[in-house]
């Protein structure tokens, strides 16, 4: 048990440690992070299967496991499901459905939002586009929005499902593993936040080994030395030499 | 997970038929390959004789129970074989609890009628007494975990079932009764191993063992079922159309198939 | 035409030193092992062998309510299945639900519910399904201890998890973790569940009759056993992840 120097908080564990759901992590003048309760004696303790993170007085746990939360702000890649004149209905892989509003035509404006519009009259039921989370309040449809620059509908390519709780570690800190991904695979990749993964190729060689790579990222996403291990695996999938 | 169930998307349409008219799948099998096939070793159930196999991702499980009863009217000197397929909602985001739906009645029917078919089982040999007392053997097929191709998968899982299962001895007590005979059993009388080859046609392409992606976006199912004299024992047509050229090309897969499934078969169990 | 099943009653269920008609001691609990995350379509699933008990626990969810006048709009519907598998008696049992198995899947709802941060997913559903593939005394017991890990393995928050085990009455003996003959001609039959971190306890029912002191007694050794349990329970979580690491170690 370690006491903190400033104050009167005791640890557990230890930071990056896999803690289990109802695990003692805490005690004492702390600031409870995310994926951490507090009981009634105030011990902190982890809701889920995780890795803790702690830092100063701050304790939280990253999730292993689970669903796709949406969150304002969020890219996410979604199924139309419903389409009716202004309001479409969309698969976000999570609990809920997402909802995007067709924006009315206005005769002043034409120019970019002629072009808007137009985006959103492309689409039918089937089709999968790259879409941002507007809001969320937690208990209403996530709102979405296909405006701004490459959102839309996805056209060719190939989509893989990786678990919602590794998209991080896909992703890598400032992107670092999705770059790897994308150099390697000599293509465009999309990681979006709801656990979907575009991948704009359509040689089974390449998907096949940027497939191998995101599962192998499932596995291992809570040890350390990943993305060097990942671009060693595609690089001998592709036939590479690093 | 939502993206590969009940709708699927165009885009994986697409994809999976640009793949295709280029000659390959998404998981990079050819299109007469079909998924590995594992057997789990273990005890699962308290059938006479039972399988856990996997097909790829999807794992079934099936086993044998029995009971004694009177015959069919027609039949008075058969045994009675029943089955029963449970879609259960652990295995797809798409099953919901309640009784068969057409889809587990459809499949039970199917692979009940593979082994009827090739007389596989004699049932002639599971008679207690002639008119008065039969074998009535119950096969329950459970589906536990569900990517695509049930009717293989479970046809597969019968088969290693039947060829374990021991039948324990029943005769008919002096007062009329039937009386189990305590350690005594005998194999359950199989004579021929029908194995089921099920395709789906993406586009114009006939794709064999499809997994959930492939089934999702298929115009058409065909499921075959062959004997070990590679006669055909069984066939159903499901969604969709074929054309007649389509339907011989499955034939000839699937018998070209047969001897290779059946020797993996053979590998868990004791197939003469 | 049952007559070829009927069971005999042993003429011994516990010796005189308390020797149990499988050989355990009096507080012996049967091998127990667990796998998590067995099944690729369920969000979460545990596959748990107890003595002879063969259980397959899985949960959905969060997902949508169907029907949606179901859905609660302060919190997420928990809805539990426990259902036994044809072939997992001596005698098949036919498929669907019957009073039993409804009163069950009540009891374990209940007995998981205070477990799960509801609170966090209104209008929404979790599912959790038990299909008991083999029966071996103690099914809705090892469902409950299977279910709670299928929830963690969902990533569903929960306060903790879920522990279960059964003691029993036979003679002059309390036992711990009741075998089949035990269960079907012993005195008592207590099930008892709890949530171990906070001490909460999920599941109680007793059938049969028992002092008060016994009764006292017996608790206490329930929650010896439910202890052992919950040790079981998370070496199995953190197995997978210790398995990596040396598979990854090794490679470097």
């Amino acid at each position: 048990m370690k006491k903190s120097a400033s104050s009167k908080a005791e640890f557990f564990v230890k930071d990056r440690e896999l803690v289990l759901p109802g695990q003692a992590l805490a005690k004492g003048s702390l600031k409870p992070d995310k994926g951490v309760y507090v009981d009634e004696e105030g011990v902190v303790r982890s809701y889920m299967v995780g890795l803790v993170e702690i830092s100063n007085e701050r304790v939280g746990v990253i999730p292993l496991r689970g669903g796709y939360v949406p969150k304002a702000g969020d890219l996410v890649i979604a199924r139309i499901e419903k389409m009716s004149q202004r309001i479409i209905f969309a698969d976000i892989n999570s609990y809920c459905k997402a909802i995007m509003i067709v924006p009315r035509p206005e005769p002043r404006r034409g120019g970019r939002r002629h072009s808007l519009l137009a985006k959103y009259e492309a689409l039918a039921p089937g089709d999968v586009v790259l879409a941002k989370i507007m809001s969320y309040d937690g208990v209403s449809n996530p709102l979405l929005s296909i405006k701004g620059e490459g959102l839309g509908k996805l056209v060719g390519g190939s989509l893989i499902m990786i678990e919602p709780s590794k998209v991080p570690r896909a992703l890598g800190k400032r992107q670092s593993m999705l770059q790897v991904l994308k150099q390697k695979a000599k293509c465009d990749i999309i990681i979006a936040q709801n656990g979907i993964v575009w991948i704009n190729s359509n040689d089974p060689k390449v998907i096949g080994a940027i497939e191998k790579a995101l599962r192998k990222i499932e596995r291992e996403s809570h040890l350390s030395g990943l993305t060097e291990r990942i671009g060693q695996l595609l690089d001998s999938l592709l036939g590479r030499k690093s | 997970m939502g993206l590969e169930e009940k709708i699927s998307s165009t885009l994986l349409k697409e994809h999976l038929l640009k793949l295709a008219q280029a000659g390959k799948r998404k998981d990079g099998r050819k299109f007469d390959e079909m998924r590995p096939i594992e057997v789990k070793e273990g005890t699962f159930t308290k059938g006479l004789g039972e399988a856990w196999v996997s097909l790829g991702k999807t794992q079934v499980l099936t086993s044998l129970k029995f009971d004694v009863g009177e015959p069919y009217p027609d039949t008075p000197d058969k045994g009675v074989l029943i089955s029963n397929v449970e879609l259960l909602p652990l295995a797809s985001p798409s099953f919901e609890p309640g009784p068969p739906d057409e889809n587990a009645i459809e499949m039970a029917r199917v692979v009940d009628r593979a082994f009827r078919g090739s007389d596989a089982i004699d049932l002639s040999k599971l008679v207690v007494e002639e008119g008065k007392l039969v074998y009535i053997l119950f096969l329950d097929l459970y589906v536990l975990d569900y990517d695509g191709n049930l009717f293989d998968a479970l046809t597969l899982s019968s088969l290693i079932t039947f060829t374990r299962a021991r039948i324990p001895l029943v005769k008919m007590g002096e007062d009329g009764s039937p009386k189990l005979v305590e350690g005594e059993n005998f194999p359950l009388p199989l004579v021929d191993y029908p194995l089921s080859f099920s395709f789906v046609k993406i586009g114009e392409y006939l794709m064999l063992d499809p997994n959930l992606e492939e089934e999702s976006v298929a115009d058409a199912a065909l499921t075959l079922a062959i004997d070990k004299d590679l006669n055909i024992c069984s066939v159903q047509k499901r969604n969709g159309t074929f054309k007649l050229s389509e339907i011989n090309k499955a034939v000839d897969i699937a018998r070209a198939k047969y001897p290779e499934v059946i020797e993996q078969v053979k590998k868990v169990v004791d197939i003469a | 035409m049952n007559s070829i099943f009927t069971e005999e009653k042993p003429e011994i269920l516990i010796q005189e030193d308390g020797t149990r008609i499988d050989g355990r001691k009096p507080d012996e609990m049967r091998p127990i092992s667990i796998e998590v995350g067995v099944l690729r379509k369920a969000n979460g699933s545990a596959y748990l062998e107890w003595g002879g008990n063969r259980v397959l626990a899985a949960v959905y969810g969060p997902r949508e309510v169907h029907p949606r006048h179901l859905a609660l709009p302060d919190r997420a519907l928990i809805r539990c299945r426990y259902n036994m598998a044809p072939f997992s008696t001596e005698e098949r049992k036919r498929p669907g639900p019957d009073r039993r198995s409804i009163e069950l899947s009540k009891v374990i709802r209940e007995a998981l519910l205070p477990a799960v941060f509801v609170e966090r997913f209104p209008n929404t559903s979790i599912d959790i399904f038990v299909e008991i593939l083999r029966s071996d005394a103690g099914t809705r017991i090892a469902g409950i201890t299977a279910a709670s890990l299928a929830l963690a393995d969902a990533g569903i928050p929960l306060r903790g998890l879920v522990s279960g085990c059964t003691v029993g009455k036979v003679g002059d003996w309390l036992v711990l973790d009741v075998g089949h003959e035990e269960d079907m001609w012993g005195d008592a039959d207590i099930p008892l569940a709890m949530i171990m971190e906070t001490k909460e306890i999920t599941l109680l029912q007793s059938d049969g009759t028992l002092t008060p002191e016994e009764f006292r007694e017996a608790l206490d050794l329930a929650i010896k056993g439910c202890t052992y349990v919950y040790e079981l329970q998370k070496e199995a979580l953190r197995r997978p992840y210790i398995a990596v690491e040396k598979e990854v170690k090794g490679e470097e």
